[in-house]
């Protein structure tokens, strides 16, 4: 899934932020989703905050270089991971 | 005009209608003896349900299984409507109920059936609990709790997880059991208390302050280990009653949750089903 699209999915989610964490709560029309909601690391909630309306990989790598302080390449395959960790957990 | 009035989770709710009201024998250790001027919450009973259909794109919320359905909730202008489904005849309508935009004041049409007239026949009666709680300090949970008259620590988990065989061991430990499946979670004058709530079965009502939340599991050995933060919430806040199609409604819980979890101590805790985990409990929280 494109990062656009991961975009568009976060309107379907309410968060909070907790010191360096953030919850994420999925809006849902059933009950099935009552025990879904989860909790990004400080990591994730960078990458979750930076998922913005023209964002591409780039862009998110150089964030996140520049946030933590560690090589591009790590820095991509950690946000290739959790966006597809992401996108399995948002299509649901 | 016939009224009774409840007391649950320390609000108190006003029942009217026509005729004569009747209540499952749970609710019956609830009913307050007096009538109360001014009610926290109405619910005006009225018999017959309305000839009145909904559009499924005002659907909002739908709680089913795959055998089943539980009820359906839509919008239906300012109002919430609730279309509750009867349990044991597949999809036939019990109850439709609407419910204003302060959720104050409920009307519950039902029909009157074998001679009872039933407002409150389950799930609609927990399912106005739940609503109750949604703008206030208070959230319903699935959990038990036992209280040792200065703490009441709560257990809670997925189904099967032991909360019931949890209250079997403390109860035989010589603490009161305020239930074994379903709570409220109150917070009144900065203290949060957990009150039972009417049950199948008779019980008298109770309430105790909250100590801690203990998020059980069976485990080969008794283990514990203390949670803080954001993990502490979204666990904790994973058992809670929700119908999260309103994210102010999610975003209520998580203020509430973020309070409670601060001020009571929240537990991971790996369980050996015998009575040894009441003294592990209590040696290591």
């Amino acid at each position: 899934m494109e990062i656009e699209s991961l975009f568009h999915l976060k309107s379907k989610f309410v968060t909070r932020e907790v010191g360096n964490e953030l919850i994420v709560v999925p809006l849902s029309a059933n009950v099935a989703q009552m025990n879904e909601l989860f909790t990004l690391n400080e990591t994730a909630k960078v990458i979750w905050e930076n998922l913005n309306e023209g964002a591409d990989m780039s862009a998110l790598i150089q964030t996140i270089t520049d946030t933590f302080d560690i090589d591009r390449h790590t820095a991509e395959k950690d946000i290739a991971v959790f966006l597809q960790t992401l996108e399995a957990m948002l299509k649901k | 005009m016939n009224s009774i009035c409840l007391a649950i989770g320390g609000f108190s709710i006003r029942l009217s209608a026509d005729r004569k009201i009747q209540l499952e024998d749970g609710y019956l250790p609830f009913v307050e003896n007096q009538n109360v001027e001014n009610p926290d919450f109405t619910i005006r009973c009225v018999e017959h349900l309305p000839s009145i259909g909904f559009d499924a794109s005002d659907l909002l919320f739908q709680a089913e299984n795959e055998f089943q359905k539980f009820y359906s909730i839509y919008r239906n202008g300012n109002q919430l409507a609730f279309v509750i489904y009867n349990q044991q005849t597949n999809n036939e309508v019990q109850q439709v109920a609407f419910l204003d935009e302060n959720f104050k004041h409920w009307t519950i049409h039902c029909e009157v059936t074998d001679g009872l007239f039933l407002p409150l026949r389950y799930p609609m009666g927990p399912i106005v609990m739940h609503y109750i709680t949604l703008k206030t300090n208070a959230v319903m949970m699935h959990a038990s709790c036992a209280y040792d008259g200065k703490k009441a620590r709560l257990f809670t988990g997925f189904s099967g997880a032991g909360k019931s065989t949890m209250s079997m061991l403390w109860s035989k430990a010589g603490r009161q059991i305020i239930n074994d499946d379903r709570l409220i979670v109150r917070k009144q004058d900065g203290v949060f208390f957990v009150y039972n709530t009417p049950m199948y079965y008779k019980d008298i009502p109770k309430k105790a302050p909250l100590s801690s939340i203990f998020l059980i599991s069976h485990s080969p050995e008794n283990r514990i280990k203390k949670l803080s933060g954001a993990m502490s919430i979204t666990r904790v806040m994973a058992f809670s009653i929700q119908n999260n199609f309103d994210r102010r409604f999610i975003e209520g819980r998580l203020d509430l949750f973020t309070e409670l979890c601060s001020q009571v101590g929240v537990y991971e805790l790996g369980f050996v089903p015998d009575e040894s985990v009441v003294n592990f409990v209590l040696d290591n929280e």
